[in-house]
């Protein structure tokens, strides 16, 4: 038998890349710029971190219309939230706002992979992870998106600290200072893209090469959320 | 005759039985293995003295890059090369084959290759499998009739053209071409166009990426350009680096070496006639 | 297709309702719906890029002196561990659990969304709700759902004025009461050392370490199943975490390494 329709399908994978790291007083939130769809790039200079409270801040990766959609509720609903209650939502809160905001799509998802990153009520680093539909964890760092399998085991390698789950509970800070974190995310990003097509790696691009001069963007974007509030750095990244 | 139902060629002809059978598979959900396909930008043109060619270095395996810097182009004969686009494997094993033949036939005439000659070989085997060998091809070298240029695609066709590209980045390849190319190029501009045309393929193709490999070939002469340009280094490495401080536990240590059991005897009996 | 979507009605609104503004912010929440021909089709083909499917191993038994829950820690899409450290198991009040098995948003929300509505009838009525009522909540809210691709197995443990209470319910509708249940990928395996080590006479400790056990040797023959095996106990003063365990270090626990002294060498081949 054949098909009569073709399949209905109103996803597409822009690919990208995020990472969060939460530290004892601080959080680095990164993600490269480039947008992409099948062999083709789309934007080389496009931003997947949104600032949602003052104390945090979400990266998404997967279909950039559902990202975009997904952010403008929930800065609608934070918007409201601060009318009601004259104040800024805090991290976990809008740790659970998006967990809920997920769900009421589950049965037509948000194609999107986020990372949430701030700092809780006590000024302590705190990454939330997610899936499409919603289900979310707090860790102490995670890797979502087109390059996660390549950065993951790498954070487990360099960062792995007790399962919260462990009882007697052991002491679990990332042991890393705020600059050990951010070099620790640059190096993440750079040897991903060494191997994901997806995601674009970052170096400081000679500018006497031929051609190359025109070509801007494909940045690493890097966040850095702390008690002096909020910092934002960018690395040039490689074109290819 | 009652026995027409077994009325089938008793020789010749193609089967394409497991064509047909790995079609009924793949719709019965088997995963064929996937192949290592290079994704890639692959040019050619003709210059005043002859023809260059040019590829990139990435070979992927679906999003993930599975060799940095692999060589795309490929030996044919002394005088013709060849650069190869689609599965990593069939560019390989064509061109290869191909190129003993071509070596067997100069064996056998004492002359030099031609171009066409390698042209035959491949779209004649190409044509044989009907698009199955996945490779698509650039060729060019400079013969007795002089400098040639040719495309070949998987199911056999082929173009002679003066500029040429192929694979997943040969639309970015030939903007650069249809811009800027004319006849008569000397050969640092004939370097340069085709460096241009696979930079734009590295660049805004994601299939393709890292170095730019470059073959000369005029009369007589030619040049391997490996890694002519490295326009993708890698530059940042933490200044610290890093370590891995769990180790594996050691629970023994003991090495007990292997016994040798066959014993060699110096100056055995001579064998007998 | 009508949605019953009364199983969010305990989420408040925004505020009052008669906001003209923008009625898709301030309405009760609901379920967005795929403008596709074939619904089954979209979430099949959906449901394989998207899910968090877990492969799992959770059990809950009632002994003699309440109810025993133990569940390892893993969540997989395909062979890759997506997580070592996720909660299976889901304390919805101080005197109950349920345990997750299936998808992990859905497990995740229905059990939050059931906190609510148990904390509600705690309000409306001044006592707290049984197991048996909960697991009906639950039970009928997941029913309404039917072949829409929820995945949920879990189970419901709780102590109330009946005394110790355990139900299984899932996302087919079934809604089980028993004294001893395994849900997930490595049930079999659970249930293996469960049925072998089970009595109703057993102490706390006894109890907590046939639950332990059940789920190690779960973690260490299914794949899926892995992380930290925990152990909660509900009990006539509710619910408290026993222990959590690295299974990892449980094998080196239960099957100690000790330096041999007799070391191997290789063997001779007789009559060489």
């Amino acid at each position: 038998m054949t098909k009569q329709h073709p399949a209905w399908s109103p996803y597409d994978n822009n690919g990208g890349t995020c990472v969060a790291i939460a530290g004892a007083d601080y959080c680095v939130t990164a993600a490269d710029t480039r947008m992409s769809t099948g062999y083709s790039i789309l934007s080389r200079d496009y931003s997947k971190i949104i600032k949602l409270a003052d104390k945090c801040v979400m990266a998404s990766s997967g279909f950039q219309a559902d990202v975009k959609a997904l952010q403008k509720l929930l800065a609608a609903r934070h918007l409201i939230y601060q009318h009601q209650h004259n104040k800024q939502m805090s991290c976990p809160a809008m740790g659970q706002l998006l967990s809920n905001t997920l769900y009421y799509k589950r049965f037509f998802p948000y194609y999107s992979f986020n990372v949430l990153g701030g700092l809780d009520n006590e000024g302590k680093g705190c990454v939330y992870t997610y899936d499409a539909v919603g289900s979310y964890e707090r860790v102490g760092y995670s890797s979502q998106g087109s390059g996660s399998t390549l950065i993951m085991p790498f954070l487990d390698n360099q960062l792995k600290s007790p399962s919260p789950l462990l009882l007697p509970a052991q002491d679990a800070v990332t042991p890393l200072s705020e600059a050990e974190a951010v070099d620790l995310v640059k190096t993440c990003f750079a040897s991903a893209t060494e191997r994901d097509i997806y995601t674009a790696s970052f170096f400081l691009f000679p500018p006497s090469l031929p051609l190359c001069d025109g070509i801007f963007g494909d940045k690493l974007e890097i966040v850095v959320l702390n008690k002096d509030g909020i910092h934002r750095e960018y690395m040039e990244l490689r074109k290819d | 005759m009652s026995n027409s139902a077994i009325d089938v060629p008793s020789r010749g002809g193609f089967s394409f039985d497991l064509c047909r059978r790995n079609d009924m598979l793949a719709k019965k959900g088997v995963n064929l293995p996937s192949f290592r396909k290079t994704g890639t930008t692959i040019v050619g043109l003709i210059f005043q003295d002859g023809v260059i060619l040019g590829a990139d270095t990435r070979a992927t395996e679906g999003p993930i890059v599975c060799d940095k810097n692999c060589e795309k182009i490929h030996y044919m004969a002394p005088n013709i090369y060849c650069c190869g686009a689609g599965t990593a494997a069939d560019t390989e094993a064509v061109t290869d084959m191909v190129s003993s033949q071509l070596q067997l036939h100069r064996y056998h005439t004492g002359r030099e290759s031609r171009v066409v000659t390698a042209l035959t070989l491949l779209k004649k085997h190409l044509f044989n499998y009907q698009g199955y060998v996945q490779a698509a091809l650039v060729l060019g070298g400079v013969d007795c009739t002089g400098p040639h240029l040719h495309t070949i695609y998987p199911h056999g066709s082929t173009d002679t053209l003066p500029f040429a590209t192929m694979g997943s980045g040969s639309l970015a390849a030939m903007a650069m071409f249809e811009s800027k190319y004319k006849e008569g190029l000397t050969k640092d501009e004939g370097i340069q166009l085709v460096v241009d045309a696979i930079c734009s393929g590295i660049f805004n193709d994601l299939g393709s990426g890292s170095n730019v490999d470059v073959c000369v070939i005029t009369k007589g002469h030619k040049e391997y350009l490996r890694n002519h340009l490295l326009p993708n280094p890698r530059t940042f490495v933490n200044a610290k680096g890093y370590s891995f401080p769990k180790k594996t536990e050691v629970l023994l240590t003991k090495i007990t070496p292997l016994r040798e059991r066959v014993e060699v005897v110096e100056g055995g009996d001579a064998m007998e006639e | 297709m009508k949605l019953d979507t009364s199983g969010l009605e305990s989420t408040s609104p925004f505020f009052g309702s008669g906001d003209e503004l923008c009625p898709e912010l301030s309405a009760a929440p609901s379920f967005a719906l795929p403008l596709s021909t074939d619904f089954d089709e979209f979430q099949k083909d959906t449901k394989a890029t998207l899910k968090h499917a877990k492969g799992t191993t959770t059990l809950a038994f009632i002994f003699k002196e309440g109810v025993m829950v133990a569940a390892d820690s893993r969540a997989s899409m395909g062979g890759y561990i997506s997580s070592q450290s996720v909660k299976k198991i889901i304390e919805i009040n101080p005197y109950m659990l349920g345990t997750m098995a299936g998808g992990a948003a859905d497990c995740q929300f229905w059990h939050r969304n059931l906190g609510i509505k148990c904390r509600l009838h705690e309000l409306a009525n001044k006592r707290r709700i049984s197991v048996t009522g909960a697991s009906k909540l639950l039970a009928n809210i997941l029913y309404s759902y039917r072949g829409m691709g929820l995945s949920v197995g879990t189970m419901i443990a709780g102590w109330d004025e009946t005394g110790p209470g355990l139900y299984y319910v899932d996302s087919e509708g079934g809604r089980l009461k028993g004294t001893r249940f395994s849900v997930g990928s490595g049930s079999p395996y659970a249930y293996g050392v469960l049925d072998s080590g089970y009595k109703f006479d057993m102490s706390i400790e006894e109890a907590a370490e046939l639950a332990r056990r059940a789920i190690y040797h779960a973690t260490f023959r299914d794949a899926a199943s892995g992380g930290v095996a925990s152990v909660y106990y509900v009990g006539p003063n509710g619910w408290k975490k026993l222990s959590g365990d690295d299974v990892g270090e449980l094998h080196y626990h239960y099957y100690p390494v000790t330096p041999s002294t007799v070391e191997q060498e290789m063997a001779e081949v007789a009559g060489a």
